[in-house]
């Protein structure tokens, strides 16, 4: 009797998660669907399945990817969320370290300064921080890479200084005795150790800054546009939109973050699971 | 190889709390040092100061003839086992085995050569591509002495390598170490709470008590000659007796009444020292072993057998009398049963005498 009703139990709660699962793929998949179908039948009959009259076959990326200079903006969003992770997580990682590990009230403020900038909402410093970028010439991809590392560093610097707690402090002892120094101890045995949380902060980084489009848009214009931009900039005058361009390249915008994800997701788990580092 | 030097060395932990205390200790070329204690004495800090972990506060710490307060661990030349382990998580057994010749720049072939010889001699060669997670406690603790013994270095630290092992696995683990000191020829310098771990390990072996050297000397002599209350209860189990008395004189003897009775000290124990004592209370420590159920005319004293304890080599009796509880160990043929009277002596050649103010020995 009790396993029957388990059973049911069990149905019932799978039945549940596969709808939300499906509600949240939707979007993405009418995207995908929508991204065959000539333009003019996407704002008529959007959640059709392209039939052989709306079929346009690949002629939406084509177009997309000629008016847009996708490649160019592709290469800028690349270079942009591949340097912001990268800095994000060798600097914060070595920060939180710092942190950690020296005591002293300079580090215990700092860490409290990193943690409250995760509550400081983007919007508040938006214009201000505009300027100051424009002011101190940082309206540049490799400007970008900088301030994408000061709205990165709160949560990553949250994110390692609490795995790093539970690394036993023995364990960098055994290598100084072992003959490394400061820096060795770090990249040698420290941020080995750290991987799981380091691949965590750099997809929850690389999700965000892939797809951002305000800062982008406010501190470098259209000089450099990033992937967002481009395709934001398929919205001609007077409201008129390239519906299928649009599409196809959204499809394109979010396959390189869904691989990245899917690639790294088992250490995700790790990374969320860690703090069992133990022997 | 080389000796270790502590000159008046204190700890003082952030917060003010000393945890060492003007300690000085030679400790020689290639010997087996033990420093042992109880819980928070000082020891792990001590060695710990020897590694270059923990800064010393005041005094002077030489490793050879070189002064290394100011030495970083790195390139003090020295390997540390310590009591968690401490392994690389995210190593094989190999590489945390190696990692430390890499860092010294040990080439490849000598550096897998060291590791294969260091393996075997820990039998731990089929779990050289294992991770430390995949291991149990002793193979751990082995993976952790095969780290330091491939290094070769001037001094050997071990903080407590045995705690975590049950009792059989410690005994083995124990004999290993002595060998290994054996073939290394190198300086060791071990820390336990254990006595027994200290007394069968080392060449010498250095009483701590709150961060104060008590005693340091050959197990040996530290059983014999204990040179206060504290060493004599330490050392030894069970542990010593002690029952308080008052010194008397009577026609040219010293005798020294005790609650229970009075016993003669024998002629030869007397010196100035002892005779200080006239008409004064002193203390007797008695060890086990020297408690005897088979009195003979003399010192005799009587008692209740509390408890019997049968260990099959030997007996112990716990033994309540008007001088506190007395544990004598007793050959098995004894026939003293709980709650019965028994009459005993303590053997007085053998007994030792401490002042009950100070503590020291009385000799
Ligand atoms: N970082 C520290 N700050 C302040 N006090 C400390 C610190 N580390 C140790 N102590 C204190 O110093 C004393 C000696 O500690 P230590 O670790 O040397 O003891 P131990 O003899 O190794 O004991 P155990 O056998 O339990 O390992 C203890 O009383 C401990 O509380
Ligand atoms: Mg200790």
């Amino acid at each position: 009797m009790t396993e029957k009703s388990e059973k049911i139990k069990d149905i019932i709660r799978i039945c549940i998660l596969t709808a939300a699962a499906l509600l949240f793929v939707a979007p993405v998949l009418i995207v995908l669907m929508n991204s065959f179908k000539e333009k003019l039948f996407i704002t008529s009959e959007p959640f059709k399945l392209p039939s052989a009259d709306t079929f346009a076959g690949l002629r939406n990326f084509t177009e997309g990817l000629r008016k847009t200079g996708f490649i160019s903006a592709f290469g800028w969003s690349l270079f942009i969320t591949v340097g912001s992770v990268a800095v994000i997580v060798l600097f914060c990682s070595m920060t939180a370290w710092y942190i950690t590990r020296v005591k002293s009230r300079f580090t215990s403020f700092l860490y409290y300064a990193f943690v409250f900038s995760m509550i400081v909402p983007f919007q508040m410093v938006m214009f201000t921080m505009t300027k100051t970028a424009n002011a101190l010439s940082l309206d540049n991809p490799l400007g970008i890479i900088l301030i994408y590392l000061g709205f990165g560093s709160g949560l990553s610097v949250f994110m390692f200084c609490g795995f790093i707690k539970s690394i036993p402090l023995e364990i960098e002892e055994a290598a100084m005795i072992d003959g490394c120094g400061p820096v060795r101890t770090f990249f040698s045995v420290v941020f080995p150790i750290l991987k799981p949380t380091a691949i965590t902060v750099a997809i929850l980084n690389a999700m965000w800054i892939w797809n951002d489009y305000l800062l982008p848009y406010l501190v470098i214009g259209s000089d450099y546009k990033t992937v967002p931009i481009a395709i934001q900039y398929l919205r001609g005058g007077y409201g008129s939109v390239d519906m299928g361009a649009m599409m196809a390249m959204l499809v394109l915008a979010i396959i390189p973050i869904v691989v990245f994800y899917l690639s790294c997701q088992k250490y995700i788990i790790k990374g969320v699971a860690a703090g069992a580092v133990k022997g | 190889m080389a000796s270790i030097t502590l000159k008046n060395i204190n700890k003082i932990y952030p917060g003010g709390f000393r945890a060492v205390n003007n300690v000085n200790l030679e400790i020689k070329d290639k010997e087996f040092v033990v420093l042992v204690g109880p819980s928070g004495c000082g020891k792990s800090t001590t060695l710990r100061m020897i590694a270059g972990l923990e800064d010393v506060t005041q005094g002077e710490l030489y490793i050879g003839d070189k002064m290394v307060n100011f030495t970083p661990p790195k390139d003090r030349d020295i390997a540390m086992v310590f009591q968690s382990y401490a392994l690389y998580p995210d190593k094989t057994v190999y590489k945390n085995m190696a990692f430390g010749l890499e860092r010294h720049k040990v080439p490849k072939d000598e550096i897998k050569r060291r590791v294969d010889e260091a393996a075997k001699i820990l039998g731990i060669e089929h779990l050289l591509d294992r991770k430390p997670k995949a291991l149990s406690g002793g193979q751990r603790q082995r993976v952790a002495l095969g780290r330091a013994i491939v290094r070769d270095p001037k001094v050997f630290l071990l903080d407590e390598p045995l705690s975590n092992l049950d009792a059989k696995l410690r005994t083995a683990m124990r004999t290993e170490i002595a060998k290994l000191h054996k073939r290394l020829d190198t300086t060791f310098v071990y820390v336990t709470h254990d006595q027994t771990e200290a007394m069968t390990m080392g060449d010498r072996i250095v009483v701590m008590k709150d961060g104060v050297v008590q005693q340091a000397d050959t197990p040996h002599e530290l059983y014999i000659n204990p040179c206060n209350m504290f060493v004599a209860g330490f050392i030894g189990s069970p542990q010593m007796n002690f029952v308080d008395a008052v010194m008397k004189r009577k026609e040219g003897s010293y005798y020294l009444e005790t609650q229970n009775g009075t016993v003669k000290l024998p002629d030869s124990r007397v010196n100035e020292n002892v005779s200080a004592y006239e008409g004064k209370k002193i203390k007797i420590g008695v060890r086990p072993e020297d408690v005897s159920d088979e009195p003979g005319k003399e010192n005799v004293l009587t008692g209740t057998v509390e408890v019997s304890e049968q260990l099959g080599s030997e007996v112990y009796l716990y033994i309540s009398s008007p001088d506190g509880r007395i544990t004598a160990r007793v050959s098995p043929d004894t026939t003293a049963k709980t709650g019965s009277i028994i009459k005993y002596t303590f053997n007085m050649n053998k007994i030792h005498l401490f002042d009950p103010q100070t503590q020291e020995a009385v000799r």
